[in-house]
């Protein structure tokens, strides 16, 4: 009965607290922004910070979703030195943006940004979706800052039997009139998109959420993420032209032959340690294009962890908090130890980044 | 058990129905026409906004294309001169 009149204030329910981990900007530029995380009163505990990458598409709040189910706020917890890149709303002008702007320029400064703040002036990058694909060609052009690269259902391979890659390859599909005509491609379209990719799913939601919606914490996951999941950005045109026409059609990155600002971006150049984290059930990035990563990195230290679970599920749920947050604080803790400590000189740095 | 019940029922369901639509989705004969009606959709509109921007553009005053462009030099200078100060701060 109690569950009951707790799915009954759905309807005058605030708007579930998202994105609530406490944040400072670092910078700002354009529409996106670089957040760090304030660091737990207990203090860093590792060398390296890290800094997240969200996709192009998606608010960046999906990493730091409620406060107790926030990735963010966890890492925090366990002493790293948490940043993460907010992409913003793109707007008009935006749609001339390209994927040289977005990915060597804005991603590249972040990584600068956030590396020069520690000892051994790196970063661990993790990506997740497009933002892993991002980071993943960011590392291999420009490896320099990276201390590792963790990539979270980040597609690679671009040809695979999903809906995505079917759709976008229809050559009667005439991108450059769709970026031309609409400038940036519009959140409602991508969200269209994203819902024929199960249509059923909406009916399924619904069923299960009346089974486990009972409790107050399960409704309030629930609203967070239905928020989240109606909460997508615009696509910057000339990004998602090439995006589409190079990555999806041509599977450049694949083939070796994607550039990023002229420069070859070859997988077989990222040498840093490698993880590729793929998920069973995603069917927004079906595991076996994530998992390519793996296969073509020169990486002496490179892994794949494939688990059970959705695109998203898998990385915000309470399930997630137990398996597959705790290892990935291990993995970067295990390459932080790995490389042992940093010098004296460069130490002081990481003090006074601590203290700012 | 009723609900139980009706739950295997329905993830029977939407599986199968699921599996259909995804069939359906990916087939050519649905993807052909629908892509080139979503192209020809936005051919459609980029004609009309040429029509709207060259008449505009006749009365001398600037179009919202104009504006984009001059909005997003401004900003693609912003990061040209953050580029900048980041390297003279590498320097120091």
């Amino acid at each position: 009965m109690k569950g009951l009149g707790t799915l009954a204030t759905i309807w005058s329910r605030p708007a579930p607290p998202v994105g609530t981990t406490p944040s400072d900007v670092i910078h700002h530029e354009n529409k996106w922004r670089l957040l760090r995380y304030r660091p737990r009163a207990a203090g860093i505990v590792h060398e390296t910070p890290v800094l997240l990458v969200p996709s192009l598409i998606n608010r960046h709040y999906v990493l730091d979703l409620l406060p107790q189910k926030s990735f963010a706020a966890y890492m925090v917890s366990r002493g790293h030195d948490v940043y993460a890149i907010d992409w913003g709303v793109a707007t008009d002008e935006d749609r001339y943006l390209t994927f040289d702007d977005v990915c060597d320029g804005y991603l590249g400064r972040a990584t600068r940004l956030v590396a020069r703040r520690s000892a051994r002036n790196q970063a661990h990058v993790l990506g997740y979706c497009l933002g892993g694909t991002l980071a993943a060609i960011y590392t291999s052009v420009r490896p320099d800052h990276v201390a590792s690269l963790l990539a979270l259902a980040a597609p690679v391979r671009f040809e695979d039997d999903g809906m995505l890659s079917a759709w976008t390859r229809d050559p009667r599909f005439n991108v450059a009139s769709l970026t031309g005509a609409l400038g940036n491609v519009p959140e409602g379209l991508l969200q269209v998109a994203f819902k024929m990719l199960r249509p059923t799913l909406t009916a399924s939601k619904l069923v299960h959420f009346l089974d486990k919606a009972w409790t107050d914490e399960s409704l309030e996951g629930f609203m967070a993420l239905e928020m989240w999941g109606n909460d997508n950005i615009p696509f910057p045109g000339a990004c998602y032209q090439r995006y589409v026409e190079e990555l999806y059609r041509n599977d450049a990155l694949l083939a070796g032959t994607f550039t990023l600002s002229g420069l070859p971006a070859r997988l077989e150049n990222i040498t840093c340690p490698t993880l590729a984290v793929t998920f069973e059930h995603d069917t927004i990035v079906p595991w076996p294009s994530a998992a390519a990563l793996v296969d073509r990195v020169t990486s002496v230290d490179k892994q794949r962890l494939h688990l059970p679970g959705t695109h998203v599920g898998a990385v915000v749920s309470q399930k997630a908090a137990t398996t597959l947050w705790p290892r990935i604080s291990a993995w970067w803790a295990a390459r932080d130890a790995a490389a042992g400590p940093a010098d004296d000189a460069k130490a002081t740095r990481l003090a006074s980044a601590t203290a700012r | 058990m009723l609900w139980d019940r009706f739950k295997k029922g329905f993830d029977a369901w939407e599986n199968t129905t699921a599996g259909y639509l995804e069939k359906a989705l990916k087939s050519p004969t649905v993807l052909g026409p629908t892509g080139a009606l979503l192209s020809a959709a936005m051919k459609a509109k980029a004609r009309a906004d040429r029509a709207k921007t060259s008449f505009w553009a006749g009365l001398g005053l600037p179009t919202k294309r104009d504006q984009e462009r001059s909005l997003h030099a401004l900003n693609q200078l912003e990061s040209r001169l953050m580029d900048l100060e980041e390297r003279l701060a590498e320097k120091k």
